[in-house]
């Protein structure tokens, strides 16, 4: 199992990106995917695309980020890839049920973003546990919603 | 910077949290002879209230040197030292660290909370919550944010099942489907029941042995 126990640095930095760059043209970069909920970790195991199963340990004083670089050899390199982040879009009917849900996404400290009149809240779960929490709006037609992906 | 001046790497932290009275620092108690088993050094940093009540009992135990137990005071609410401001116990861990460079692993309880409660990813790496079966076993079905985040969920004093008319297979099956098949353990603290598969997935999972 692969060590890493600091981070490089990002791929976009001046010393590591010509040396990605050389190293794509040979198919040498390896991906590891973390969840966006797994970035916050110092420890965690995780497997590259390839499979290699590298097991991340890191000081308190750095955290994983889309683009850091974990490994970098003449032969290859390994760079995290950030999951996806999914959205649930929730479109208040009226300013009665967009007060309401704005009170109960507070009580329920849900990471929000404002687009518009909806409210989009970060999922890191099933979208029926979120729905759950706030079902008498929902089924009431006080507030629909709908799932994205970015 | 350069990779070789960095911080080194520090001990794993790991949380406890969970309802009052659902057996965390019973779990803990088992988990220290455990540890010491698999040859892992240990501190352990608790959270109560207004006492340093369980940091006294596990001082007291004879278990582990007194000195590797620090005690957090969490005044009213739990859940704030350990999710939106964990700066005490992340001191505290900091601390134990310092006096004790060994340290390889940190065991963080917290107050006992409701099943809203998870903790911040500032202070640990990966975090159990601990359910009692004379909880009721509708625990599991109520959602609630601890028993689905949770990296392990607990379901302990498996020994009262019979006497509070739970049915353990159900119950187990229940937490399962919510949690989506992410891990789980049955322990009973009372007989030592269970206990090394918890620290059999912190050995693997946390501290990569
Ligand atoms: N029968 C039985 N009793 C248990 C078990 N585990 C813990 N207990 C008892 O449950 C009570 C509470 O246990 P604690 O370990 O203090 O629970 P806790 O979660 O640390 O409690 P707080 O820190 O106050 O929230 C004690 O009386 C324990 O002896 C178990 O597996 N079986
Ligand atoms: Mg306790």
């Amino acid at each position: 199992m692969l060590q890493v126990n600091t981070i490089l640095g990002a791929r976009t930095d001046p010393g590591l990106h010509e040396r990605l760059h050389r190293l794509e043209h040979r198919h040498a970069v390896e991906v590891v995917t973390i969840a966006l909920g797994d970035l916050d970790r110092r420890r965690l195991l995780a497997r590259t695309e390839k499979g290699e199963e590298i097991a991340i340990a890191l000081p308190r004083d750095q955290k994983l980020f889309d683009g850091a670089v974990l490994m970098m050899e003449d032969a290859r390199a390994i760079v995290v890839r950030a999951g996806e982040q999914r959205w649930l879009r929730l479109s208040p009917a009226s300013s009665r049920a967009a007060l309401e849900l704005g009170y109960h996404a507070g009580n329920l400290h849900w990471r929000v973003r404002f687009d518009g009149n909806d409210l989009l809240v970060s999922l890191d779960g099933p979208a029926k546990n979120y729905a759950a929490r706030i079902e008498p709006l929902i089924k009431g037609g006080h507030v629909s919603m709908s799932e994205t992906t970015e | 910077m350069s990779a070789e001046t960095q911080a080194r790497v520090g001990a794993a932290r790991v949380g406890i949290g969970g309802p009052v009275g659902s057996g965390k620092t019973a779990l803990i108690e088992r988990l220290i002879p455990a540890f010491a088993a698999r040859n892992v050094s240990l501190a352990i940093v608790t959270n109560d209230l207004v006492t340093a009540e369980d940091a006294e009992r596990i001082r007291r135990s004879g278990l582990i040197d007194p000195t590797r137990v620090a005690a957090v005071e969490a005044g009213a609410c739990p859940h704030t030292v350990i999710r939106e401001d964990p700066t005490l116990n992340i001191a505290a861990a900091d601390e134990l660290e310092m006096r004790f460079p060994d340290v390889e692993l940190i065991l963080i309880e917290s107050g006992g909370d409701n099943l809203a409660s998870t903790f911040s990813l500032d202070l640990v790496d990966w975090w159990m919550f601990v359910i009692d079966v004379a909880g009721g076993d509708d625990i599991p079905r109520k959602n609630g944010p601890g028993v689905l985040k949770c990296d392990l969920l607990v379901i302990n004093k498996t020994d009262l099942a019979p006497h509070v008319g739970v049915d353990l297979v159900r119950m187990e099956a229940e937490a399962a489907a919510t949690r989506r098949g992410r891990p789980m353990a049955l322990t009973n603290c009372r007989k030592v029941e269970g206990i090394d598969a918890v620290a059999d997935r912190i050995m693997a999972d946390v501290l990569f042995r």
